[in-house]
């Protein structure tokens, strides 16, 4: 039976695969030409060229890899295979509930090529043979991450295979635009933002960049294994980490805060007038509060808010941060600033 | 929009090895297994029967046997060698174990040990099967909320349980309320409870950090007509929809984030580095706080009763800290 013409892309991608699987030692480019169906269809050499180069990069994206083998023989051909034991997934037991996790998990990303690629994972899972999906142990949970973006595929692609990225990269404390040419090593997700940490050949340095100030495109350039990639601490680079934890005292209004009150490890009902007035601000009638904090400027940010619902007493790098703050807040109500 | 033909390979691929010596298997437990219509699934075994190494001779081809297709069963008779489910590529690996590890540190998962085993067990056994590439991406998600409040919240849900909550609003005033949980969702940076809450009698999204103390109630939840698919961020912050007051801010850059992640009307790039975002408020509030948090890089704030509020709130935070000195409030320094 001879291949119809215009087979679905599918189809012709299948083709192939059964074709070198089953090739008793591999297939010239010449014989997938001819004889797999689907490719009788490219009008022209180049065009079937196109055409086997874009199938070979799908099926290794897939983790199908296609080997390339010396054909022998008499001719100086290359050679292609897949072997069976190269893609093969080990037996993967997983048990309902885990499953039931499994498919949960796939609900994590709002981002559509992630999606896609844990969809594909799911069907795969699926076909070795996983059972039904129990969802008891983690019923009505539902994490989610926000879309990272089209600078995600790019630089996966980049991570795997140690390849340097160029990319159009806005500077968050001038605003000025700059292409940056960086080793990239890890990519994060932190508090609603994606990060991803490398080497900054221009500045030779480690650095990290945020995804949705990358403007336009990252271009994956030059050699694979361009670079090592050393053990990353993510968090200490983000500067989350950076500082241990302190202990605020904050004079808060009775009933005020609530937020902030549920996090306080002491708190000291209504203080008398006469205790703690003068420089440090009001206390009277306030309720003192020991609060644990570790950054600084998060959590200045969050009292300033309360404006005069919270006084900080101590520490003084924290109180002048929010004073900082309530100052530059005071001049809104005057005529725009510059 | 037509299946791209990479996913459709991958499930074609995923059939045969499936069906290789499972024997008969009904056509909609198929579809469902892999999460398609049986129609699409029909139409997968027309495209498998066809296929085969080349010549395409009859022996060549995948087959199925005939009799039991008619009668709703696929039965694989010759796979032509594709026995083997695929191995995870690299980036489905990257996709479903960083998934699984921020699902296993986030709180809401270490707040219930049974819980927390289950997602580490499906972890180590997935880890080990796809290697080590997946260390490429590494996601949080949100460390926020009591312990004991999520252990509440917890275990309400699994045993379908009233909670009574105390919860502070944007506002700063707490209240005490009965909701029938529906969902416990993490989005970025927060966890939120989906909820029914018997005092507004509606669908309410409640912060877990504001939630001060929960208690489980031997009341069983009611079943409500809500869908608990909710984009969290636009509930939160835009309740009243499109007809609410729209406020300008210029922006200095460093304030970036708030074009980044407040849903905004629109965002425009300013020559000098700021930027204008505009944001409809059904929240005052919620904008006042905003306003002081990032008040040094606030450029200017439309329309004027805005700025207002905000300088007036901010004075009289000032006032409270004593500078500028008002005497009459500090009479005995």
């Amino acid at each position: 039976m001879p291949p119809s013409p215009s087979v679905p892309p599918a189809e012709r991608l299948l083709n192939l695969v059964i074709a070198l699987v089953n090739t008793s030692v591999a297939m010239t480019k010449q014989q997938v030409r001819v004889g797999v169906a689907g490719y009788g269809d490219a009008p022209s050499t180049e065009a079937f060229e196109r055409m086997f180069e874009r199938d070979k990069d799908t099926l290794r994206s897939l983790g199908i890899p296609i080997v390339t083998v010396d054909a022998g023989g008499h001719s100086d051909e290359v050679g292609y295979r897949i072997d069976n034991d190269a893609y093969a997934l080990p037996p993967v037991d997983l048990t309902p509930a885990e499953l039931g996790v499994v498919a949960l998990a796939a609900q994590l990303w709002s981002d559509k090529t992630l999606r896609t690629d844990i969809s594909r994972a799911m069907t795969k899972l699926r076909a070795a043979g996983a059972g039904e999906a129990a969802g008891d142990a983690v019923a009505g949970i539902t994490p989610r991450v926000r879309a990272a973006g089209d600078a995600y595929g790019p630089l996966l692609e980049a991570i795997s295979e140690r390849r340097v990225v160029s990319f159009r990269y806005r500077a968050a404390n001038t605003g000025q635009e700059m292409t940056r040419h960086v080793e990239p090593w890890r990519i994060a997700a932190r508090g609603g933002g994606w990060y991803f940490a490398g080497f900054d050949r221009d500045r030779q340095a480690p650095r990290v960049f945020r995804l949705s100030r990358i403007t336009g495109r990252v271009r994956v350039t030059g050699a694979a294994r361009a670079f090592e990639i050393p053990d990353v601490d993510v968090d200490a680079m983000l500067g989350e980490r950076v500082g241990a934890e302190r202990t605020a005292v904050l004079a808060v209004v009775p009933e005020r805060a609530q937020a902030v009150r549920a996090r306080a490890k002491e708190v000291v009902p209504v203080v008398g007038p006469s205790e703690h007035t003068g420089r440090t601000g009001r206390t009277d009638g306030r309720d003192v509060l020991e609060v644990p904090f570790r950054s600084r400027s998060a959590f200045a940010d969050e009292l300033a808010a309360y404006a005069d619902a919270v006084v900080v007493l101590a520490p003084g790098d924290l109180r002048g941060e929010v004073l900082h703050r309530l100052r530059a807040a005071a001049r809104l109500g005057e005529a725009d600033r510059g | 929009m037509a299946e791209r033909a990479d996913d459709r390979l991958v499930r074609l691929l995923g059939l045969v090895a499936y069906l290789d010596g499972a024997g008969p298997v009904r056509l909609d437990e198929l579809a469902g297994r892999f999460g398609v219509t049986a129609r699409q699934v029909r139409e997968d075994v027309d495209a498998l029967w066809v296929s085969g190494t080349p010549g395409y001779m009859p022996d060549d081809l995948i087959d199925f046997d005939a009799y039991s297709l008619d009668e709703g069963l696929v039965h694989l008779t010759r796979a032509r060698g594709m026995t083997r489910p695929l191995r995870l590529g690299t980036r489905e690996a990257v996709a479903l174990v960083a998934a699984l590890r921020a699902m296993h540190a986030s709180r809401p998962v270490q707040a219930d040990p049974g819980r927390a085993a289950v997602v580490g067990s499906a972890l180590a056994k997935l880890t080990a099967a796809t290697g080590e590439a997946a260390s490429a991406v590494d996601v949080r998600l949100a460390g926020d909320g009591d312990p004991e409040v999520l252990a509440a919240v917890s275990s309400a849900l699994a045993d379908a349980r009233r909670l009574r909550i105390r919860y502070v609003n944007a506002a700063d005033v707490a209240s005490e309320r009965d909701v029938d949980p529906v969902r416990l969702l993490t989005q970025d940076e927060r966890t939120y409870l989906v909820a029914w809450c018997h005092r507004a009698a509606g669908r309410r999204t409640f912060r877990v950090d504001r939630i001060l103390a929960a208690r489980v109630l031997d009341e069983r939840t009611e079943s409500h007509d809500i869908d608990p698919d909710v984009d969290v961020t636009a509930s939160v912050l835009a309740d009243g929809g499109a007809g609410a007051p729209v406020a300008t801010l210029v922006l200095a850059s460093p304030a970036r984030w708030v074009a980044e992640e407040v849903p905004a009307e629109s965002v425009r790039d300013l020559p000098d580095g700021s930027f204008e975002v505009r944001l409809r408020v059904t929240n005052p509030a919620w904008l006042r706080r905003l306003l002081l948090s990032n008040a040094p890089d606030v450029r200017s704030v439309a329309p004027p009763e805005v700025a207002a509020d905000v300088a007036a709130a901010a004075r009289a935070g000032l006032a409270a800290y004593g500078e500028p000195a008002r005497p009459a409030e500090t009479a005995d320094a």
